[in-house]
């Protein structure tokens, strides 16, 4: 019974109406793995994370959940998973510890409230109506819902989304503690640095399709270009043309600023710096950085991820 | 633990839950169980619910009353009409106040009958009387014979409940809430449930649907049985009526009705996909329903064509059968016509239901 592989979609396909919202997914998530599936809205995350739940049957291709097939052992698959939505799910007149025990009907074995309160830092709240929860606290009762039944496997439908730095902390601490206990773990985020903070690897999405598959560290090494010099212009950022034939490097202009991706920060900056004085540019103020996954995905897709 | 044991508990948990939760959201215990007996204390009242309710005449008298003025109030007073003489102004200022459906003006023989043009219904009867009465203070003033009368007798159409209006209203309000709580109370909570992911959450778990939609019809029929419950000890303790026929026959009409309706809350909630385009979609079909199928008052004198159509509704004769047993005291078997329409639908709908849900 026991597989190595916690995940394995093969060419996956889903259409509605006139949207081919996937167009031949691949995906293999190993056990223990915490696995990030990136991308911005409309990328088809969501679909193939509906396909992988369960929930969308796919137009084509294969899907094993810890090695079960959703045709014909689906009830089994259900008792050993957890889903997390991104949206509130729940009556509003529920209270958190009567949600927690109602969803632990649903499974022969479940863990108790008590026990998932404390691990949820909700003890407090277990007489609350959901409805009175602040978005933090609604996130973690969504992650306890999905926790309910000790699965081995969890997936998290944009975990943060809307949530302040210090309850998007919280949730990292939580992942980390799904990961150190063994669980796999399928996420999808358009928070880069939740990937980076969160996932062994990532993949990222854009159109119905995986771009690319790695670890973060891989990814960003993969641009050959470890960092990115940001040039901030006191208005609007100038035309980039000469300045980008000069170098021969590529420019991103953004409203106030270029961004220039250095595959050598030592060499490419005097260059720069350079061309900035011959250029008479009105540069107001230069930073460099270290290249992120936002960089990998503009880079990959010629897009920003918040677009 | 066994699978069905695994389910039995489920089934508990979630009715247990259901209930829980309705007892909660204050607007649907109100709706469902507060409204019908507000509706039959204030209608059953206001039309009639005790005997003594006669006819209330204003009569606007100028000048002294004469020998025929007395014989007139003496042959109204008879008829159980209670009278109030009134000077022109007290009257005029009555009649400005625009609450009287009629008032009798003059002295002596010199009468006039105002009537209100707005109350006109209403006037009927007091019109009715007054000429009536007119007509025997004539036959009494001349030392004629008085004109003789139509004997009347006052029993329900089944012969069992001489009660008032209430005992008409209580069955017609019984069937009202069959159609609130699908409506409403399924309909609602099942497009809001759908729209938030509710249904979506709960497939991604191993709780049968079976068994979810189950326990939710198990909820609504006990919570649509206690208001009708309740609204049956209210009518025995203010209006004295009491039920005629058989309780079970009686609940097991309610339970066809409960999952005709509730049917009928699924499917017209599947057309819907937020709780605002709902609430449109419930009152083009709540309101005819509640209007038409003679809940509050017989349709008899509305056109035939509107009867036939009220006829083929499934509350009409739902209503008929609830009146047969409750105020009759009919047994099943013979409302079978009935039935039969009320089944036909059930059927239908609950077809239909099951084909559109949808858990995602």
């Amino acid at each position: 019974m026991m597989t190595e592989v916690a995940i394995e979609a093969i060419g996956l396909h889903k259409s509605f109406r006139d949207v081919h919202a996937v167009r031949g997914l691949d995906l293999a998530v190993a056990r223990g793995e915490v696995f990030g599936l990136l991308g911005p809205n409309g990328a088809g995350k969501t679909t193939s994370l509906e396909m992988l739940e369960g929930l969308v049957s796919p137009d084509a291709g294969q899907i094993r959940i810890l090695g079960l097939d959703w045709r014909h052992q689906s009830a089994e698959i259900r008792t050993r998973i957890g889903v997390q939505f991104q949206s509130t799910e729940l009556d509003d007149n529920v209270k958190v510890r009567e949600a927690l025990e109602m969803f632990g009907s649903f499974y022969p074995k479940s863990r108790t409230a008590a026990e998932l309160l404390r691990l949820l830092h909700l003890e407090d709240k277990a007489e609350a109506y959901q409805r009175r929860l602040s978005g933090g606290q609604r996130q973690r009762l969504a992650l306890g819902l999905a926790l309910v039944n000790d699965p081995e496997l969890v997936f998290l439908d944009e975990p943060t989304t809307g949530l302040d730095p210090q309850a998007r902390q919280g949730l990292w601490d939580l992942v980390r503690q799904l990961k150190s206990e063994g669980r796999s773990v399928l996420l999808t985020t358009h928070y880069m640095e939740e990937a980076e903070a969160l996932c062994d690897r990532v993949g990222i999405m854009d159109r119905g399709q995986i771009l690319q598959l790695g670890t973060p560290r891989e990814l960003i090494a993969g641009l050959n270009q470890p960092s990115v010099a940001e040039i901030e212009f006191p208005g609007a950022a100038p035309e980039a043309g000469p300045f980008a034939l000069r170098l021969g490097m590529t420019v991103e202009v953004k409203e106030n600023s270029w961004a220039v991706p250095l595959s050598d920060a030592k060499q490419d900056l005097q260059a720069v710096l350079h061309c900035i004085e011959a250029l008479n540019l009105p540069m107001q103020q230069l930073h460099v950085r270290r290249a992120s996954l936002e960089d990998v995905f503009l880079h990959r897709t010629g897009r920003s991820l918040r677009d | 633990m066994s699978q069905r044991t695994l389910y039995l508990r489920i089934f508990f948990k979630q009715v247990k839950m259901g209930l829980v939760l309705y007892g909660r959201e204050p607007s649907a215990v109100f709706w469902i169980t507060a409204f019908p007996i507000v509706m039959l204390l204030a209608l059953g009242t206001v039309f009639g619910g005790s005997t003594d309710a006669g006819v209330k005449l204003v009569w606007e008298q100028a000048a002294p009353q004469t020998r025929l003025d007395a014989l007139l109030a003496a042959a109204l007073t008879e008829q159980g009409a209670q009278i109030e003489l009134a000077s022109p102004a007290a009257a005029e200022a009555r009649w400005k106040g625009g609450k009287l459906p009629a008032m009798l003006m003059g002295v002596d023989g010199h009468y006039t009958l105002r009537i209100n043009s707005y109350l006109a219904g209403q006037a009927m009867q007091i019109e009715a009387l007054v000429q009536e009465e007119f007509l025997v203070t004539q036959a009494r003033a001349n030392g004629a014979a008085e004109p003789a009368r139509i004997p009347a007798v006052t029993q329900s159409p089944g012969g069992h409940q001489g009660g008032p209006y209430a005992a008409y209203l209580l069955p017609g309000l019984l069937g009202l809430n069959l159609v609130m709580i699908g409506v409403f109370f399924t309909g609602i909570v099942d497009v809001t449930l759908r729209a938030k992911g509710g249904y979506k959450r709960l497939a991604t778990t191993p709780l049968p649907r079976g068994i979810y939609l189950g326990a939710q019809l198990c909820v609504r029929v006990i919570v649509v049985l206690i208001a009708g419950a309740l609204l049956v000890i209210v009518g025995a303790a203010a209006f004295g009526i009491r039920n005629e026929g058989s309780y079970f026959q009686l609940a097991l009409v309610q339970l066809l009705g409960a999952a005709c309706f509730i049917s009928l809350g699924f499917v017209l909630a599947s057309f819907a996909k937020t709780s605002e385009s709902y609430s449109g979609i419930a009152n083009l079909v709540f309101l005819p329903l509640m209007l038409l199928s003679g809940v509050y008052f017989s349709l008899d004198g509305a056109p035939s064509w509107l009867q036939r159509l009220a006829d083929g509704l499934p509350l009409t004769p739902l209503l008929q059968v609830l009146r047969a047993i409750f105020n009759d005291g009919a047994s099943l078997t013979s409302q079978g016509a009935s039935i039969a329409i009320v089944a036909g639908w059930t059927l239908v709908l609950f077809a239909l239901a099951t084909r559109r849900f949808k858990w995602v």
